[in-house]
């Protein structure tokens, strides 16, 4: 690693300390360091396409972890996520591969469930106030289930045989498929799609009224409940717009493999996890903001598309995941104290 | 010798001399009330006896052994037991009664690893009859009502052989039949030879359970006696000097018509509702010791807590089930706990100025950071907020400044009642005078004030009117400028409110004529 110019300022009184430089810069610091290894020791890491792969594939999880963003800046937390993808993956497959239908409504389906999902959240914890990590691993388990129980197991594909012998009538649909798959300008679309919801959620939580009360709330509820704010419409809120992001990530998905996987979202959890607390450090921002998030999805999905270049295997990668997700946490705990 | 004595006590905090040359004694089998204002050196003293603190000089004895404890448990083992206020602290809800009894030998006993539970639960038993209750030794705690729950923790330290027990506020949340019935029980324990010291607001109970008195203030005993031969009023003066006078007070007008009224209003925890109303611009004082209720019913106004009643504002009658309603209407808090319930920590000056000025700043949802910055560095120069900067983080601001920021939230809102409650504190003396003033204003500006204090000195020198409350009821209403310190203070002790008062306004007018 360069050495960093702390001795550049020394005559500044309130010199930050290499720690907090650590703190604020270390996120960006990790992900060169991190592309430089990779860059060095794997050939094929500095390609066209892998970059696109990675940024693919970041693109799925930063949708997600935005969502989780949303139900950390309230002060919840959503782990019903993974589940969600997994159900808006399989639904938007049955509309294409099992009702035939065209493009709106196998984009509609979807997301009005992922809806679903957050005002079932949203309902235990808002109304009858269960813990949030319980209740989201509750509805986690449930919808998982329910997914699984309508394909019986099975994944959606095109063209597959049918329980009464026949095939399925419908296909995979072109502008189904460019969402995940399209390209404009050489850029991913659904690299383009994601840069405009980091932009537009970042706007959203900055710079308006909305905004600020969600970050209110969060910080602290009774104060924010005795200044007049509607806390409880802000939660459900927050957990609806969770359910709806993690229902376009999973959307992308299918649209990326062409298949209505099953489960397809059960890894996307951890991942969206891990990069919406890599975030708080970003720029020494404290608390849950997007930029920080897109930053720690970039993180994630660089680690991992190394980690596969170098054969490590999936399962080994979690014990990498679930580190740094402490390591996260160990960050941000810290810069609260 | 028998009996519990305290010579020559004396305990400083830093410069602060806490406790000069106290002496105290407690006999087997009498009821001895430890009385004095707030920060007069009782729970120093009885932080001492219970082994908490150590005295920088003076000898405790105990049955002609002289002990100087060192922690809690030595002091227990002498005999000395302690029924804290807070009595959910001293139990473990989630265990049976006969459990919490005996909790404590579990914790120091080390010798005998198994328990017989028949015994357990048969000692249990006897040790409930002791203190008169009839509960099985098998009911969870937290099944328990809070004065089972007190009874309890007197038998948990009566458990421990304890000879002699301090009793920190016990009726404070109790009802009428219930100090009864605490009282009763006191009687038993006394013929058994148990000594009691009794700290109490509640001076009429005091007169009534206790045999002798020590009256402390400032560190020092200013009475020593019989406790019956007292009168309340008397009591009263020797807790509070008379070195202070009723600061000359400026008439301050008000309007005639009734701004603000709220009926029925139930208070959750004392289950009891309240009536109340102000004047246009006037301010109004609510009157009582901590744990009266001042602060359940301040939410409760607001909404904060369940609720219900009617309110009405400049004529028109809501019923409101949140803040938010309430706020909408006109009313607004400032809590007593401000970082926890005022301020939004990490957040700027600004943000937490304009919380509720968000829609007038921004123009379709989207906040001007221009028209934000100008309101807030306006609020912060009227307020004279320091430093004198809008970007500065509230968790840095001195406590001062941050109730002014608490306070400065509302300013430029259609607020028009504005409940303010324990406003002073925790805050210098300075920023005490600046938020009195600014209550001023407002009230000057026609908005109603409620006052919610038990720093009656705070509440005579900036109120119009002042309430009594007492238990979760509101007694009477009455002129600022007829009250006394002592008079309120004797009020909301439990004194009788139409007795004629008359000592009181001698002994101040006495000690005006000294001064003057």
């Amino acid at each position: 690693m360069s050495q960093p110019a702390v001795s550049a300022t020394p005559s500044k009184k309130t010199a930050p300390s290499i720690l907090e430089l650590l703190y604020k810069h270390g996120t960006l610091l990790a992900i060169l360091a991190v592309i430089a290894y990779f860059g060095i020791t794997q050939d094929r890491f500095f390609t066209y396409e892998n970059f696109s792969d990675i940024l693919r594939s970041i693109s799925i999880v930063t949708l997600v972890a935005i969502g989780i963003t949303f139900s950390l800046i309230v002060d919840g937390f959503d782990l019903s996520v993974g589940s969600t993808v997994s159900l808006a993956t399989i639904a938007s497959a049955a509309a294409l591969v099992l009702y035939r239908q065209e493009i709106f409504v196998t984009l509609l389906v979807p997301l009005l469930l992922g809806i679903a999902v957050g005002l079932l959240n949203s309902l235990l914890i808002v109304k009858f106030k269960l813990p949030d990590l319980l209740a989201t691993l509750a509805t986690m388990y449930a919808i998982n289930g329910v997914q699984l129980t309508y394909t019986k197991g099975f994944s959606i594909y095109n063209d597959m045989p049918l329980p009464d012998g026949g095939t399925a009538p419908g296909k995979f649909i072109p502008s189904f498929l460019f969402i995940g798959q399209g390209e404009l300008f050489g850029v991913p679309f659904s690299v383009l799609l994601m840069l405009f919801v980091v932009i537009a959620a970042h706007l959203f939580l900055t710079y308006t009224k909305p905004g600020r009360l969600f970050y209110l709330t969060g910080e602290n509820r009774e104060a924010a409940r005795l200044s007049g704010i509607p806390v409880n419409r802000y939660r459900t809120y927050a957990y609806v717009i969770s359910g709806f992001f993690a229902a376009l990530g999973g959307i992308v998905l299918a649209s990326r493999i062409g298949t209505g996987q099953v489960s397809a979202g059960a890894s996307l959890l951890m991942d969206s996890v891990a990069a919406a607390y890599i975030g708080f450090s970003v720029f020494g921002a404290g608390k849950p903001n997007v930029i920080g998030t897109l930053f720690g999805s970039i993180l994630m999905g660089v680690l991992l598309n190394g980690l596969t270049m170098m054969n490590v295997p999936y399962y080994a990668q979690d014990i990498i995941k679930g580190a740094i997700l402490v390591g996260a946490l160990a960050l941000s705990h810290w810069q609260k104290k | 010798m028998n009996g519990l004595s305290m010579r020559g006590m004396e305990k400083s905090f830093g410069a602060v001399r806490v406790l000069d040359g106290v002496n105290f004694d407690v006999r087997p089998g009498e009821v001895h009330a430890l009385l004095g204002m707030n920060g007069a050196g009782k729970s120093t003293l009885m932080n001492i006896l219970a082994g908490a603190i150590p005295p920088d000089a003076g000898t405790i004895t105990i049955d002609g052994t002289i002990y100087t404890f060192s922690s809690p448990r030595e002091a227990k083992q002498a005999g000395i037991g302690l029924v804290v206020q807070e009595v959910d602290t001293a139990l473990f809800p989630g265990l049976p009664i006969y459990e919490n009894v005996a909790a404590d030998e579990f914790v120091h006993v080390k010798q005998r690893p198994i328990r017989s539970l028949r015994q357990e639960k048969e000692r249990a038993a006897a040790l409930l009859r002791r203190v008169g209750l009839s509960l099985p030794p098998t009911k969870l705690v937290r099944d328990c009502s809070l004065h089972e729950k007190q009874l309890i923790v007197l038998a948990k330290v009566l458990s421990s052989n304890a000879r002699y027990i301090i009793l920190d506020e016990p009726t404070a949340a109790l009802s009428e039949a219930e100090t009864r019935r605490l009282f009763a029980i006191i009687d038993e324990l006394k013929q058994q030879g148990v000594g009691f010291i009794y700290i109490s607001h509640k001076l009429k109970e005091v007169q009534e359970i206790a045999d002798r008195l020590t009256i402390l203030r400032d560190g020092r005993v200013v009475y020593h006696g019989g406790a019956r031969s007292l009168p309340l009023e008397d009591i009263v003066l020797h807790m509070t000097g008379t070195k202070r006078t009723a600061a000359a007070k400026q008439a301050r007008t008000y309007g005639s018509d009734i701004a603000f009224a709220a009926r029925g209003i139930l208070i959750d925890k004392t289950g009891t509702t309240v009536d109340l109303y102000a004047h246009r611009g006037e301010i109004v004082g609510i009157a009582g010791l901590v744990g009266a209720g001042k602060t359940e019913l301040a939410e409760s106004l607001i909404a904060h807590r369940n609720t219900s009643g009617e309110w009405e504002i400049d004529g028109r009658r809501y019923v409101f089930s949140s803040p938010y309603e309430a706020i909408d209407a006109g009313l607004c808090l400032i809590p007593e706990e401000r970082r926890k319930q005022g301020l939004f920590l990490p957040e700027s000056v600004k943000t937490n100025l304009t919380v509720r000025l968000l829609s007038r700043l921004s123009r379709w949802q989207w906040i001007s950071r221009a028209k934000e910055a100008a309101e807030a560095d306006g609020l912060v120069r009227s307020l004279g907020v320091h430093p004198p900067s809008s970007t500065t983080v509230v968790r840095h601001l001195s406590g001062g400044n941050q109730q002014k920021v608490v306070i400065g939230k509302w300013l430029n809102t259609n607020a028009r009642v504005f409940l303010f409650d324990e406003p002073t504190k925790g805050i210098d003396v300075h920023a005490k005078q600046e938020v009195f003033s600014i209550i001023r204003s407002l009230a000057d500006q026609g908005k109603t004030v409620l006052y919610f204090s038990s720093e009656f000195h705070e509440l005579l020198e900036v109120c119009d009117t002042v309430y009594i409350m007492v238990d979760g009821r509101l007694l009477a209403r009455l002129p600022a400028a007829e009250l006394t310190y002592e008079q309120l203070v004797y009020y909301c002790s439990g004194g009788e409110i139409h007795e004629p008062a008359s000592r009181f306004r001698d002994a101040v007018e006495k000690n005006g004529a000294v001064h003057s």
